[in-house]
């Protein structure tokens, strides 16, 4: 049972991950906690779920809610927190900003597609894989599969490409990457993008997961992807990938060995304990100033 | 700055108005109802928005068609009726704050609803202490008509409901490994222990429970707590939840075990579990007291006519609650009044027959119905056994 549960966690866990690097790409450039980032991930679910149901095919669906969701990221700097850089408010402001946001995408969804669970399609239904008395899901292995294909291609965006190395730059310092000739509300721009994109992908993954999409599927995973970023230390993405493993393998067990009532609030102790021990998260650089 | 304090000012401006605008018509309301008073009022009160929306919205859906219906004969006491809908988000602080207001405009006629047992049970108090009417098409806990002699229910206790679906898996299926889990709500930890005692009274030694989990209402992930289960042995799980329970842990049950046998409640009775559960639901049963496939004339009449209105066949608890405004209505009628305290008396006498079958509260405000055992076949509901 213990191994059934470690598996059970570590496909919770990546969803979790998908989430979480979201809320640490933007932290990364911006040192703005990213509160809108759970609704997002909620809204590109559902807006997967509304394409797919066009019936023009999985796959492109999947791409324009992608997309959709990724300019919806866009939208919210331009039209909310880029007015609030340029005024120079207190980091505060953009922060309260980001968590009306979220109230906002969500009761937009409600208003718009009702409040109800949705059927979403299982997308890798191949049956479970039997090794001795543990049984894997396809849908779990995919998951893995996914998630870690997806950090390898963030990964590689961030240290190997050209808008990498400007992204990079910009989270070193704006002014000095502004005077060398990067346009940091590009970059800005892009990376808000990527995280629209990433958790589109998170909400498509944990959607067929659990076959099911609503507008606050992104309410309690959001917070906990959130512990999961601050855990592995906010910025980092390998910190991401590790810190919602831990989220999720840990709530597993807590509903294994301490009832399932107790699932919700493990993400929350465990976070509180790693900040005490090590205040910069498991990879976390120091000197980051937390909000 | 120029700029910006005309914008102040204008803002200023707006909001007083907008201040002014709201007090004139809340008086304007006031008045027409005190003076005038042609139209009996009857609030529907529930969840309209937030989780659970689709059972409130229901309501009012159902309150609505009946008083058309009614509107149409010309009304009650030669009045037309008028339902106020009022959205508690499915929470007791807004539960609250509904029943007060409803309680000091004291015009309308009565109260249907309240969803959840818990929420109900916060605000039947303020009901009571009121002389306002309320009548829940939901809440099956024991404790909500024990608050006074103005509450009422159309729905049957969950002792009875729950020793009906005990009934189904133990004696219809066959089955005597009972796992249960439930909702962490007033009514999922309650439900939950009433299943277990009615389960250890059986008197067979070999039918027991072998586990027992709670999970938090709408968490998505209960693998866990199926693992659980599963290694408990159970061949029989009894779901304590609606519908956005008995969907998710049918799909995650059935990937771990395909041959579990799976029994609800009569909540979980909606389309949108067949829609959301899919294959995985098929063969998942419960007690209901209505039954939208039933060959009755009437049942298939409003059953067309609710679907030709909004879209979607009626939940059991949407008919519930058609029923209960029906049964408001004729105790109205009869009373010849909307007098609280003899529409109440006249409440306790009313035979109403209606798509619920004929509905007669006893001393206490509760019904009592021959349950229907129901099961998903090829992705349709079907009595079972036939």
């Amino acid at each position: 049972m213990l191994i059934q549960q470690v598996f059970n966690g570590l496909a919770l866990g990546m969803g979790y991950a998908l989430i979480a690097v979201g809320y640490s790409l933007v932290f990364g450039i911006l040192r703005l906690v990213n509160f809108s980032h759970g609704s997002i991930y909620a809204f590109g679910a559902e807006m997967a779920m509304v394409f797919i149901g066009f019936q023009f095919g999985i796959v492109p669906g999947i791409i324009a809610a992608m997309v959709l969701t990724g300019i919806l990221g866009v939208c919210i700097d331009k039209v909310a927190l880029e007015p609030l850089r340029k005024k120079k408010s207190m980091p505060i402001a953009s922060l309260i900003t980001t968590i009306g946001i979220s109230n906002i995408v969500t009761q937009l969804l409600i208003v718009s597609l009702g409040s109800e669970k949705r059927n979403f399609p299982a997308l890798f239904n191949f049956g479970s894989i039997q090794i001795g008395n543990i049984a894997v899901s396809s849908t779990q292995i995919m998951m893995c599969v996914v998630s870690l294909a997806l950090m390898m291609v963030l990964v590689f965006i961030v240290y190997k490409t050209k808008i990498g190395l400007a992204m990079r730059a910009s989270e070193q310092n704006a002014k000095a990457a502004n005077m060398m000739g990067i346009n940091v509300n590009f970059v800005i721009s892009f990376t808000f993008f990527l995280a629209g994109v990433s958790a589109t992908i998170a909400g498509v993954l944990v959607g067929s997961y659990y076959q099911i999409v609503y507008p606050n599927m992104g309410y309690m995973a959001g917070l906990k992807a959130f512990a999961a970023a601050v855990l592995g230390g906010i910025g980092s993405l390998p910190g991401a990938l590790l810190g919602g493993l831990i989220v999720g393998v840990s709530e597993s067990m807590a509903a294994t060995f301490l009832g399932s009532t107790y699932r919700d609030s493990i993400a929350f102790i465990i976070l509180i304990i790693v900040l005490i021990v090590r205040p910069h998260g498991l990879f976390g650089r120091k000197g980051i100033t937390k909000v | 700055m120029r700029k910006k304090r005309l914008l102040a000012i204008a803002l200023t401006a707006a909001m007083g108005m907008s201040l002014l605008a709201g007090c004139g018509k809340s008086e304007e309301s006031k008045d027409a109802s005190a003076s005038s008073g042609d139209t009996v009022k009857i609030a529907v009160a529930g969840p309209m928005t937030g989780d659970n929306s689709e059972y409130g919205i229901g309501f009012a859906n159902a309150a609505e068609m009946m008083a058309e219906e009614w509107n149409a004969n010309g009304g009650v006491l030669g009045k037309q009726i008028e339902i106020v809908k009022y959205d508690d988000k499915n929470t007791s602080e807004e539960a609250t704050t509904i029943a007060q207001k409803i309680v000091s405009d004291g015009d309308a006629a009565g109260v249907i609803g309240h969803f959840a047992s818990g929420v109900c049970m916060t605000a039947a108090p303020i009901y009571q202490e009121n002389k306002m009417i309320e009548i829940s098409p939901s809440s099956s806990h024991p404790d909500y008509t024990k608050i006074g002699d103005y509450i009422f229910r159309n729905n049957t206790v969950i002792e009875k409901e729950a020793t009906a679906s005990v009934d189904l898996a133990v004696n219809d299926m066959g089955k005597k490994n009972i796992g249960i889990i439930s909702i962490m709500t007033d009514w999922g930890t309650n439900t939950s222990q009433v299943v277990k005692d009615i389960v250890e009274n059986l008197g067979d030694p070999d039918v027991k429970v072998v586990a027992h989990e709670e999970v938090m209402e709408g968490s998505d992930d209960y693998t866990p707590a199926i693992t659980k289960l599963n290694e408990a042995g159970a061949d029989v799980v009894i779901c304590c939840g609606m519908y956005n329970l008995v969907a998710p842990v049918a799909k995650q049950y059935k990937a771990i075990n395909p041959d579990i046998a799976i029994v609800a409640f009569s909540n979980a009775y909606s389309q949108q579990l067949i829609e959301l559960g899919g294959e995985a639901v098929e063969g998942v049963c419960f007690p209901v007291i209505f039954f939208s496939e039933s060959e009755d004339p009437t049942v298939k009449e409003y059953i067309e006519k609710y679907t030709e209105k909004y879209g979607a066949a009626p939940s059991a608890l949407t008919s519930q609650a058609y029923d209960s405004v029906g049964i408001l209505l004729t105790a109205i009628e009869e009373a010849g009044t909307t007098d609280h305290e003899t529409v109440k008396d006249k409440l306790y006498e009313v035979e109403y027959p209606g798509v619920c079958g004929v509905t007669k509260f006893d001393e206490n405000g509760e019904i009592d119905k021959e349950f229907i055992k129901v099961t998903i076949e090829d992705g349709k509901f079907v009595k079972m056994g036939e």
